[in-house]
């Protein structure tokens, strides 16, 4: 076989299908082919992280993908996740008019997030994440409505300037690094060496951080996550935010201390948790919900990559990534279910909510499930402190909101008693629903045994039940005595961008006017001859 | 410096100014209705050269030069192709293909019909301007770079009012006075060198600059009179209404590449007679006044109700990312302008934006064309219609706002490179903020031409294939010229007369 040829299928093959789409009967047909797009990535995956890379370009300057370990638990899950939602796309949207639209958008998001997780340098790390915002923001507004428009504009905007950010990081990385490489691996060892190195790690945690929807640049995601259509939601909520965490993740230097850096990520990532949760609780639409709920264990992973920066403890990026790896197939499961519910009669609806609640209660870290599992894996790096406590109220907290999402997306069966959800849909949630209860599991079985707690332990279980008993009983307590909740709007704090933009229009305006007034014969003349005098001025000051 | 001498295949320089110019002079011989099949013989003719020059410059990793009629400077006049003017050259080819290509809809004389003014004028005016821009980037001397100015001046204003309609004739005028002024500030900038160094020619003025008073007060003289004809802010009362009301052909052809002629001789000016003695706090200056352009013009850009306004706006805004590199060159050990990334960046930035900018104007041109407007609020439902024409916006627009793999990327990563390099990170904010406004004004627009129509528009015109191909190409063109950066030469670096100890 050819030296790197899975790598270069897992970002290649997206492409190609997306340069089909330059022609308009394969761009019709295309959201059939989704559910193919991922697959050389899930094949890269299964290949393991110690492949050959694929290199581009024998010059001073190569574009070179390689699969690390922790990218390449989140490449496996990332790929089941993105085949099965768009298998569930190819039915829940098979009459829409914007099909063809959405492939594309949909493509630009496969080929963009699978190719951030193995993209090893700055260049071309970079440029997928570029086509992973187009493209997600394209889904977000495949509705057209209202609130799809504003979501998908907020977006566009905080990502863009989320890049900006990351540009401006990298290139400082860049100018800094001896030679004309650019990888990401090389940029991580000097960092911590360059004198600039606060203002890089700034740029990249804001800049990562919004992607990853940290607080107080989470708030595109509530908006985003519930306009999109439902296999769009699942792999944002699922798979795309974890590109941020992952990015973040990759330039961290992990083998020296960063007490600072490393705090600010933790203190940033608790705050986070528990505060997607308070919101998350005052949301009635079911799909707000799971977004403030992706809001609050981004934080925790952040949090947990913050804990290891702090203790050069290189473990826990990997520990990171096995969290979000649960999260990525729990999260699209559930997004997907949010349809699935809708299309089910009251006659049936307990063969689809009881595997959901199953699901949904594994992120509070049920006993027995993938999320106790990925629990156990993340507790060492958060340790026995402050941190670890805060974690276990989170992880009460989201006990509390995945028993909100339940009782919420529950009234939202309309449909006739004996309605069943078409078998397109049902399919592949199901198969999504199994994959978050088993490959949490397979993982948890391939690393060696000791390594993590034995999860049938009494201790191990009763650790895992707390929280859990503690959150269920805050919500038969909320439900008892709470009365009603405020309502908060989707985004929270994202009110205050309708004044902000209000306030830019009239800018703009005063600007226009201004131009007018520049543009005169008058003034142009006068500018002309001041430019000389001043240039005539500055070169003589020299 | 001085006396180098002419290059095997130097001749072809000439031919470079010269069949253009041939091609202008048999259009007016032969008649109005030829215009288009002289044009198509000599285009590919003109587009060969440009490549044979690029060839050889790359070849042999050195400039080429040519002194017309064998006279050396400073008696003759010498003809000079290092890597900056290949870049020029190579990219006007290609925006001058693709604009025949779609002009050829646009500017047809039926056989047997009567000669019509617009289409006569469109074929004897393009290649007037080919002759101006490559004399602008080849031109070893001041004076034949006024004349390079005053063709391209000429052939250009009238570029603006081929229709003849009221709007576009008080556009004209405005750009033919205000580029007039421009010219005799530049003359009298020449005139003054003339007068303390008995030279024109840039390499002999090189080596005699001792940057005095009469060189100070010439070379302000001479990058105002620049800026005001490259329409730099604040001097660009111009340009929108005249970009903006010419015809599709004719505004890419303007936007994309005529005022990069004018730029491109401050570049000259700066960079080749001058790079010791102009000094930082000229540099931040004009740097300054690009700044203004950026986050004005697009500031402007989005206020705009017409989709072709909006475009000319934006070139306002990308003009002023030519302007930064000034400041980013400079090299404080040497107390000079050195080559390096900025002078590659600003270059790049010239050559992406041409590419997409020609495009986008295409684009727009057809999206006018076949929905008869072009209000952006009305522009529901053009996606559909036009599918190709609103991708090739888009993919124009990815480049404007520097995203990979574009050139617009690449100048932007090598400008950003810059900035942090000299500790001048204000610029750096200036790009980050310039792409966040100009994904705004791309994303205005894509996103209405996406919104779906309850019924598909009734199209006004069906849209040829070739015009569509035009704008597509060079958007394409603009996409992957980010890939440029995997070439194993550094084609604006050949023949720079760099100061000695400035960085790379």
């Amino acid at each position: 076989m050819i030296a790197g040829l899975p790598l270069a299928a897992t970002v290649g093959f997206p492409l190609l299908l997306l340069a089909a789409c330059l022609v308009r009967p394969a761009r019709e047909r295309m959201l059939l082919a989704l559910p193919f797009a991922p697959l050389p990535g899930l094949w890269c995956a299964l290949g393991g992280a110690e492949q050959a890379p694929f290199v581009i370009g024998g010059g001073p300057l190569q574009f070179v993908f390689q699969l690390e370990r922790p990218a390449s638990i989140l490449l496996l899950v990332s790929a089941v996740l993105w085949t099965l939602a768009a298998a569930y796309a190819a039915a829940y949207l098979r009459d829409a008019p914007n099909r063809d639209r959405f492939a594309v958008c949909w493509l630009m998001g496969v080929a963009g997030c699978l190719g951030a997780f193995v993209a090893a340098d700055m260049a071309s790390l970079y440029f997928f994440l570029a086509l992973l915002t187009l493209g997600s923001c394209g889904m977000v507004f495949h509705d057209e409505t209202p609130v799809a428009r504003r979501a998908a504009s907020v977006y566009l905007g905080l990502a863009l300037a989320g890049e900006t950010l990351v540009l401006a990081g990298m290139v400082m990385l860049a100018v800094a690094m001896p030679g004309d490489g650019l990888l990401v691996h090389d940029a991580s060892a000097i960092l911590p060496t360059l004198p600039q190195r606060d203002l890089i790690l700034a740029c990249l945690v804001i800049g990562f951080g919004l992607k990853a929807g940290l607080f107080p640049l989470h708030v595109w995601m509530p908006l985003a996550h519930a306009a999109a259509p439902m296999p769009a939601s699942a792999v944002l909520s699922g798979a795309v935010v974890k590109v941020g965490i992952l990015g973040l993740g990759r330039f961290v230097p992990f083998d020296v201390t960063l007490p600072d850096w490393g705090l600010i990520l933790t203190a940033v990532g608790l705050f986070t948790a528990l505060y997607g949760v308070a919101v998350g609780l005052t949301q009635a639409h079911p799909k707000a919900v799971l977004a403030y709920s992706s809001v609050s264990q981004m934080g925790l992973i952040a949090a947990v990559v913050g804990m290891g920066v702090s203790a050069a403890d290189a473990s826990a990026a990997i520990a990171a990534a096995y969290y979000a790896s649960h999260h990525v197939l729990a999260k699209g499961a559930l997004f997907l279910a949010v349809g699935i519910v809708a299309a089910t009669g009251s006659r049936r609806l307990w063969w689809v909510l009881a595997p959901t609640a199953l699901v949904a209660l594994s992120l509070g870290g049920l006993p027995l499930t993938g999320g106790a599992l990925v629990k156990y894996a993340i507790k060492s790096p958060l340790g026995e402190g402050l941190a670890g406590t805060l974690a276990n109220v989170s992880a009460a907290g989201t006990t509390m909101l995945v028993l909100h999402f339940l009782h919420r997306v529950r009234r939202d069966a309309a449909a006739p008693a004996g309605a069943i959800a078409p078998a397109g849909l049902l399919f592949p949630w199901a198969l999504l629903t199994l994959a978050a209860l088993a490959i949490p599991w397979a993982f948890y079985l391939s690393v060696p045994p000791g390594t993590l707690e034995n999860p049938m332990a009494p201790k191990a279980l009763w650790s895992a039940a707390l929280p859990m008993l503690v959150g269920a009983a805050a919500v038969l307590a909320l439900d008892r005595w709470g009365g009603r909740l405020p309502r908060i709007p989707q985004g929270d704090i994202a009110v205050v961008i309708a004044p902000a933009t209000r306030a830019a229009v009239r800018a703009g305006a005063i600007l226009q006017s201004v131009d007018a007034v520049l543009r005169a014969w008058p003034a142009a003349a006068l500018a002309l001859v001041l430019t000389a005098v001043l240039l005539g001025y500055a070169i003589g000051v020299r | 410096v001085s006396g180098a001498a002419p290059t095997a295949g130097g001749v072809l320089l000439a031919l470079a100014i010269v069949v253009p110019a041939c091609g202008m002079t048999l259009s007016v011989l032969a008649g109005g209705r030829r215009g288009e099949s002289i044009a198509m013989l000599f285009m590919p003719v003109s587009f060969a050269i440009a490549a044979a020059v690029a060839w050889q410059v790359i070849a042999t990793g050195a400039p080429l030069e040519y002194h017309l009629g064998a006279w050396t400077p400073p008696l003759g006049i010498a003809l000079r192709a290092d890597g900056l003017a290949v870049a020029m050259m190579l990219v006007t080819a290609v925006v001058m293909v693709a604009t025949a290509v779609f002009a050829r809809a646009d500017f047809r004389s039926p056989r047997g019909g009567a000669e019509a003014r617009a289409p006569f004028a469109f074929w004897l005016l393009v290649p007037g301007v080919w002759a101006g821009l490559n004399t602008s980037f080849l031109a070893g001397d001041l004076f034949t770079l006024y004349v390079a100015l005053e063709l391209l001046g000429f052939a250009a204003v009238p570029l603006v009012c081929l229709d003849g309609r009221n709007e576009q004739l008080a556009a004209a005028l405005r750009y033919l006075l205000y580029a007039l002024v421009g010219s005799v500030l530049y003359l009298l900038g020449a005139v003054l060198m003339f007068g303390a160094y008995g030279t024109l020619d840039i390499a002999l003025l090189a080596a005699r600059m001792d940057g005095g008073p009469a060189a100070a007060v010439a070379a302000a003289l001479m990058t105002a009179g620049l800026a005001a004809k490259t329409a730099l802010f604040p001097l660009h009362l111009w340009l929108p209404p005249a970009h903006a009301g010419a015809p599709a052909a004719a505004s890419a052809v303007l936007s994309a590449l005529v005022v990069k002629g004018s730029f491109f001789i401050v570049v000259r000016l700066w960079f080749d007679v001058m790079p010791a003695h102009l000094g930082l706090p000229a540099a931040q200056l004009v740097a300054a006044l690009g700044a203004a352009a950026i986050l004005f013009g697009s500031a402007v850009a989005l206020r705009q109700a017409r989709l072709k306004m909006l475009i000319a706006y934006s070139t306002v805004a990308q003009i002023g990312y030519l302007f930064l590199m000034f400041p980013l060159a400079y090299a404080s050990e040497t107390g000079g302008l050195g080559g390096g990334a900025a002078l590659a960046g600003g270059m790049l930035q010239a050559v992406s934006h041409a590419l997409a900018k020609a495009g986008m104007f295409m684009a727009a041109g057809l999206i006018y064309a076949a929905l008869g407007h072009d209000r952006i609020a009305d522009l529901a439902g053009a996606g559909r219609a036009l599918p190709m024409s609103v991708f090739a916006f888009g993919l124009g627009g990815l480049s404007l706002i520097g995203l990979p793999p574009s050139g617009g990327f690449l100048a932007k990563w090598l400008l950003l490179s810059a900035a942090f390099e000299t500790g001048q990170w204000w610029w750096a904010v200036v790009i980050g903020v310039g792409g966040l406004l100009s994904g705004t004004y791309v994303a205005l627009v894509v996103v209405r031409a996406m919104t779906s129509t309850t019924a598909p528009l009734a199209l006004q015109a069906a849209v040829p294939r070739s015009q569509e191909a035009a704008a597509l190409g060079l958007a394409i063109a603009a996409t992957v010229l980010g890939f440029a950066a995997l070439l194993p030469f550094e084609l604006i670096h050949i023949g720079r007369l760099d100061v000695p100890g400035a960085p790379r």
